[in-house]
């Protein structure tokens, strides 16, 4: 698939050729693409990712494996080395333009820093629990991310907080509390992500702490935090929507809050959902949640369908996943059922034939001409 | 972007502290090895099939289960345990190993004596106070022994046969150290202070 650099490089030499720009006019839009070309994720960047993942995988094992043929002393003095070498090898490569090399040796250096503990706890055998563990790993991590100002540790640094979130939010067996902690954690990498200029991080926390909201909602009152991430999710997509330049320039998602904000609209409506499903029979509740859930998909592919096609796929995702929830819960009685899925059916086909113009009208003058 | 070499220099920093930090877990945990007093308890018999997880030993205590009886401090009014910390004073027995006398939530009101010591632990909250014969179970932080990889079963199915001790060391605040693993009076696995 061409990116879209290439495919305006092409139109600006197809433009230069009808006539329709200058040299000069397309010199400029041409330097004007590479500079503000999206950099994507080469080949080499994932595979030296991959390589730096696997060689922390490799350390955690060896130190789990508890290999008494190396003396302890050596074990903790090699990851020692490890994590020396690691950061400051990384940085010296970074400043060489070996950005991905570096990157990826500083991933290493955070796995030894958690191999460390695990040796440690094991060479005087601590029993605190592995949960904590991962909160000084975290800690580490985030502090190497921002010594380092370093996208991938953030993002790592959050992969380890999830592994917390985790780790106690289906920790039913011991009397711990439920991990509130991650919500402090989530705006303390937020704020590092602004530092880090990690975007990929912002995305992986907006989906840790709706999946955070999902097991507070398990463990306690499901109502009372669906009922409020629906509102809050459609306050951020109109926010997202109607105001797209100042609320990007602060949370810097690249414009993809009203994806995110429909994501927690939809798993908040399913919660509810799950919640009311099963006195669909005698009380409302489900049938608004439903008519709610359907509005605002609707609502969100006329608002932000036509500039996201992920918005579109996400909402045609909520679609199918209510057609069948409705379908499943409303299936003791077909005839109402079919009832439903009939009056919603027409009202979609009005809706669809007013989209269709709509989107024909708005693109009816654009197609009219190459000088507009 | 950061220049070079302050990209250098804070990356030195970084793994220095984070070394700092790690070494100063280790020499603290061997100066209670050096330092501690040293105590011997028994191992009780776990439930074998939770017994073994993966390369460690689940070891359980004494004092492991504290009977409500024993805690010296519960206020009046209090039906079920904070989360907090709990001091159990240990006093030596006459077959050499420790066993528990009494206890108090927080602090212990005055020191031990000299054939006694404190190990401090952990308490969750919830654990009921009140009723006839209730126990709480408090963590210290001892109740795994790593062994090396494949030798757990063996000494997981001689434990079940006849009495094996833990020897720890204990720091003057109550923290308490795994020093050595023993059967009978054979030292199994003595731990060096690195």
């Amino acid at each position: 698939m061409a990116s879209y650099s290439s495919r305006v490089r092409s139109d600006i030499a197809r433009w230069r050729q009808a006539g329709l720009i200058d040299a000069a006019t397309a010199d400029l839009l041409a330097r004007d693409v590479e500079a503000n070309e999206r950099k994507s994720l080469s080949f080499g960047t994932i595979l030296a990712m991959l390589a730096a993942l696997l060689f922390g995988a490799a350390i955690l094992i060896f130190v789990a494996a508890n290999w008494d043929a190396v003396p302890r002393l050596a074990r903790v003095a090699s990851l020692f080395a490890v994590i020396l070498g690691g950061y400051v090898g990384g940085a010296v490569l970074k400043t060489r333009d070996h950005a991905a090399i570096g990157e990826a040796l500083w991933i290493v250096a955070a796995a030894a820093f958690g191999g460390s503990i695990a040796l440690i706890g094991q060479m005087y055998h601590l029993s605190g629990d592995e949960a904590s563990v991962l909160v000084t790993w975290g800690a580490a991590t985030a502090l190497a991310a921002v010594a380092l100002r370093s996208n991938p540790l953030t993002v790592a640094a959050v992969g380890i907080a999830d592994g917390w979130l985790f780790l106690k939010g289906f920790d039913y067996f011991t009397r711990t509390a439920f991990p509130h902690a991650f919500v402090i954690m989530a705006v303390v990498l937020f704020a590092v992500s602004f530092w880090t200029r990690s975007q990929p991080a912002r995305h992986l926390i907006i989906l840790s702490l709706l999946f955070y909201l999902v097991l507070l909602a398990m463990h306690q009152a499901t109502l009372p935090v669906a009922i409020p991430l629906v509102i809050v999710s459609i306050v951020l997509f109109a926010a997202g929507v109607l105001a797209p330049e100042p609320v990007d320039r602060i949370l810097q998602l690249d414009g993809y809050l009203p994806l995110h904000a429909l994501l927690g609209f939809l798993t908040g409506l399913a919660v509810i959902q799950f919640e009311l499903a099963d006195q669909s029979t005698y009380d409302s509740g489900f049938t608004i949640a439903s008519v709610i859930a359907l509005a605002g998909i609707v609502g969100a592919i006329v608002l932000a369908g036509r500039e996201s096609r992920g918005l579109r796929w996400l909402a045609y995702l909520g679609f199918a996943f209510e057609l069948a929830m409705i379908y499943v819960v409303t299936l003791q009685s077909m005839l109402d059922t079919a009832g439903f899925f009939l009056a919603a059916a027409v009202l979609l086909g009005i809706l669809a034939i007013v989209i269709i113009r709509v989107e024909k009208r708005i693109r009816g003058p654009a197609t009219g001409g190459a000088t507009a | 972007m950061m220049t070079g070499k302050r990209l250098i220099i804070s990356a030195l920093l970084l793994a220095l502290v984070q070394i700092g930090f790690l070494s100063s877990i280790i020499v603290g945990r061997a100066a209670i090895l050096r330092n501690g007093k040293e105590v011997l308890l028994k191992i009780e018999p776990v439930d074998p099939s939770d017994f073994l997880r993966g390369d460690y030993i689940i070891l359980g205590y004494e004092i492991s289960r504290i009977p409500a009886t024993m805690i010296a401090n519960i206020p009046a009014d209090k039906l079920s345990s904070d989360d907090t910390s709990i001091v159990v004073r240990l006093k030596k027995g006459a077959d050499g190993y420790w066993t528990p006398t009494t206890a108090w939530f927080g602090k212990a009101p005055m020191p031990a004596a000299a054939d006694e010591a404190d190990i401090s632990g952990h308490v969750t909250q919830g654990w009921d106070l009140r009723e006839e014969g209730a126990t709480i179970a408090p963590d210290y932080g001892i109740e795994r022994f790593y062994v090396p990889e494949g030798e757990g079963m063996a000494i997981q199915n001689d434990i079940r046969v006849r009495p094996f001790g833990i020897r720890l060391a204990l720091a003057s605040d109550g923290t308490a150290q795994i020093k050595a693993l023993v059967d009978g009076d054979k030292t199994l696995f003595e731990e060096p202070l690195y």
